[in-house]
C-alpha cells in the first residue's frame, strides 16, 4: 500500500532532532502529494469545509456531548478516504493533543452541578470538560487532515481565491520555504560544530552568538538564491498555478454539498442518540 | 530560431564601491556557441553569469541579449530567453516533487496544463530523467538533482543556457552522463567550471577570466593546452593533458 513507501522515510537516519523536524515537514509534503481522491478535491472546497466544520464543532452547547460525538464522522471518514494511518497521525500530534486536553481539566472542579444525560445524572463539570476536549481534538484533527491532503501551494491558491491579498499569500509561501531552508542550515551548522566538539552534549553558550550570526547570514543567502531561482523562472508574485482547475468542478461541488448536508443534519439533531434509540 | 546572441561591451562591475570584480569586459557569443568560462576561485565567473540574467544590475557598460538591453525594465523578457542553472541544486529546486518543479516555469508563463505536461515530459526526456517524474526532490541524489535542475530550465525552452559548475559533486558516471546531455543540447551555452576536462569535452571555445579581465578567449583546444597561460592565471592543465 501507498503508506508503506511513505513510512520508508524512516530508513533515513538523521543524527539530530532538527533533522527530525525537517523530516516531519517533508513527511507532510509526502502525504499531501499522494494522489488519493481526497487529495484531488479542490483546495478551496477543503479549506472552506474545514473552516465550517470547526465553526460548527465549536458552536455546540457545553453539555451537548451526544450531539458533538456525531461530528467525529468527518475526521473518521477523511482518514479512511485519504488512507491515512490514524495511529501515525496521533503520534505526529502528540505535542498538540495533550495541550488541547489540558484546557478543560479544571472544569470538573469548577462546575459541580448535575445534569441528566440519557436519563442518567452526570456531573456537569465532567460533561463540559469532555465537550471542550472533543472540540479541541476535532478541530486539530480537521486541520491536520486538511494539511495532510492539500499541498501548501494549493492551499495558498485557495487563499488567493478567497481574496486574501497576494502579497500576504506569497509571504506565507516563502516563509514556509524559508523555515525548511533555515532548519537545514541549523542542521548543517550544529552537525559541523558537534563533529568538532564531540565531547560536548550541546552547543556551548559561548559559541551561540557566532553560530546564530552565521546561521542568519547563511540561511538568508540560501533563501535569497531560492528566491532568485523562482524569479529566473518567471515568478512575478503570482504563481499561475492550477489555471486549469481554477474553479471547483462537479466532483468538488458534490463533495462540498455532501458534507454540508451531513454537518447540517448532525448539527440539528443528535444523530447518535437517534440511532441509539432505534435499537 | 532568430538571431540568438549575447553582446557585452566594456562591462565593469563591483559589489562594493571601489572593488571592481569585473573590468572592461567585452564579450560576444551567438547561435549555438558553447563557451567555457574558466578562472581561479573568486575570479568572477559566477558574477559574470549572474550579470547576464540581471541578478547583478548595477554594472557599467552595456549588455544585450538578442538586442534587448539588460536593465530592470526588461528582466522578464530577458529571463524568459535564458536558463540559468545554479551551482547548488538545493537552491534551484524548491518544489515538492520533480514534476511540480519542472512545471514551475511553464506554469508561471501561463501555459495551459496540457502544454505544461508536454514541456515537462520533453525536458525530462532530454535529461534522461523520465523515471524520476513523480519522485520527491529531497529524496534524490546529488546527480539526480543536477539533471532535474537542468530539466527545470529546459522546460522554459530558453535560447541560452548558463551553467555554474554543473559537474560539481557528481561522481564519474553521472559526470559522463552530464557531458553527454550537455553535448546533445543545441543551445547557446556558457559553462563556468573548474572542471577543465568537462570544458574540453563540451565547449568549442573558452574564455579565461583573471583579475577581473578576460585574459584569453579562443578555441578550447588551444587555451587548455597552454600550460604557461593556465599556470600564470592560477590554473592547471586538464587531467587528460598531463603527462605521466
Ligand atoms: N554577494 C557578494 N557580495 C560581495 N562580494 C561578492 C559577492 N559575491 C561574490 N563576491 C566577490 O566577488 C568575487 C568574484 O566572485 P565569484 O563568485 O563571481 O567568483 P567565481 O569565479 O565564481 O569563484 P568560484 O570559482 O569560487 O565559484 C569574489 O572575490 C567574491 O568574494
Ligand atoms: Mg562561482
Amino acid at each position: 500500500m501507498e503508506l508503506f513507501s511513505v513510512s520508508g522515510l524512516s530508513e533515513r537516519v538523521y543524527m539530530s532532532k532538527i533533522g527530525g523536524t525537517i523530516r516531519e515537514i517533508h513527511y507532510m509534503e509526502t502525504l499531501s502529494s499522494r494522489d488519493q481522491w481526497v487529495n484531488q478535491i479542490h483546495p478551496l472546497v477543503k479549506f472552506v469545509l474545514t473552516v465550517i466544520y470547526i465553526l460548527a464543532v465549536v458552536s455546540f452547547y457545553k453539555y451537548d456531548v451526544a450531539g458533538l460525538a456525531g461530528f467525529a464522522v468527518y475526521p473518521l471518514a477523511v482518514f479512511i478516504l485519504a488512507e491515512l494511518s490514524f495511529l501515525d497521525s496521533l503520534k505526529r500530534l502528540r505535542f498538540v493533543l495533550p495541550l488541547v486536553c489540558l484546557v478543560g481539566i479544571l472544569n470538573p472542579f469548577l462546575d459541580k452541578q448535575e445534569v441528566m444525560l440519557a436519563g442518567v445524572p452526570v456531573s456537569a463539570g465532567v460533561l463540559s470538560m469532555t465537550t471542550l476536549i472533543m472540540k479541541g481534538v476535532f478541530s486539530v484533527l480537521a486541520s491536520y487532515l486538511l494539511i495532510a491532503t492539500t499541498s501548501l501551494e494549493k492551499l495558498c491558491y485557495a487563499l488567493g481565491m478567497l481574496h486574501i491579498p497576494r502579497a500576504a499569500v506569497t509571504q506565507f509561501l516563502l516563509t514556509y520555504r524559508y523555515i525548511t531552508v533555515l532548519l537545514e542550515e541549523v542542521d548543517r551548522i550544529t552537525q559541523a560544530y558537534l563533529l568538532r566538539a564531540p565531547r560536548q552534549k550541546g552547543i556551548h553558550f559561548k559559541a551561540w552568538g557566532s553560530l546564530a550570526g552565521q546561521l542568519l547570514l547563511r540561511s538568508l543567502d540560501r533563501a535569497n538564491e531560492v528566491y532568485e531561482s523562482m524569479l529566473l523562472r518567471g515568478y512575478q508574485g503570482d504563481y499561475g498555478y492550477m489555471r486549469e482547475h481554477a474553479v471547483p468542478g462537479r466532483q468538488d461541488r458534490r463533495y462540498f454539498i455532501f458534507w454540508m448536508a451531513v454537518f447540517a443534519l448532525f448539527r440539528a439533531c443528535p444523530v447518535i442518540l437517534v440511532i441509539g434509540s432505534i435499537f | 530560431m532568430s538571431h540568438i546572441h549575447i553582446d557585452m561591451e566594456n562591462v565593469s562591475f563591483a559589489y562594493e564601491k571601489g572593488e571592481e570584480i569585473l573590468r572592461q569586459i567585452t564579450f560576444h557569443a551567438s547561435e549555438t556557441d558553447s563557451v567555457g568560462l574558466i578562472g581561479a576561485n573568486g575570479a568572477g565567473k559566477s558574477t559574470f553569469l549572474k550579470m547576464l540574467v540581471g541578478l547583478n544590475l548595477n554594472f557599467t557598460g552595456s549588455i544585450r541579449i538578442e538586442e534587448i538591453p539588460v536593465q530592470s525594465g526588461t528582466l522578464a523578457q530577458i529571463r524568459s530567453r535564458i536558463g540559468y542553472v545554479f551551482q547548488d541544486s538545493d537552491s534551484q529546486l524548491f518544489m515538492n516533487t520533480v514534476y511540480e518543479d519542472v512545471a514551475f516555469a511553464p506554469r508561471n508563463y501561463g501555459l495551459p496544463e496540457k502544454e505544461v505536461e508536454k514541456r515537462v515530459e520533453q525536458a525530462l526526456r532530454m535529461t534522461g530523467t523520465m523515471h524520476l517524474k513523480e519522485k520527491q526532490i529531497y529524496k534524490m541524489s546529488g546527480g539526480e538533482k543536477k539533471l532535474i535542475s537542468i530539466a527545470t530550465i529546459l522546460s522554459m525552452t530558453p535560447d541560452i543556457l548558463l551553467m555554474d559548475e554543473p559537474s560539481i559533486a557528481l561522481d564519474p558516471k553521472n559526470r559522463r552522463n552530464l557531458i553527454h546531455i550537455l553535448n546533445s543540447l543545441e543551445h547557446l551555452k556558457i559553462i563556468a567550471s573548474h572542471d577543465l576536462d568537462l570544458i574540453l569535452d563540451t565547449c568549442e571555445r573558452t574564455v579565461l577570466i583573471s583579475q577581473g579581465r578576460i585574459a584569453a578567449d579562443g578555441p578550447t583546444k588551444e587555451i587548455l593546452t597552454d600550460q604557461v597561460l593556465l599556470e600564470e592565471n592560477g590554473l592547471e592543465l586538464p587531467l587528460c593533458m598531463r603527462k605521466g
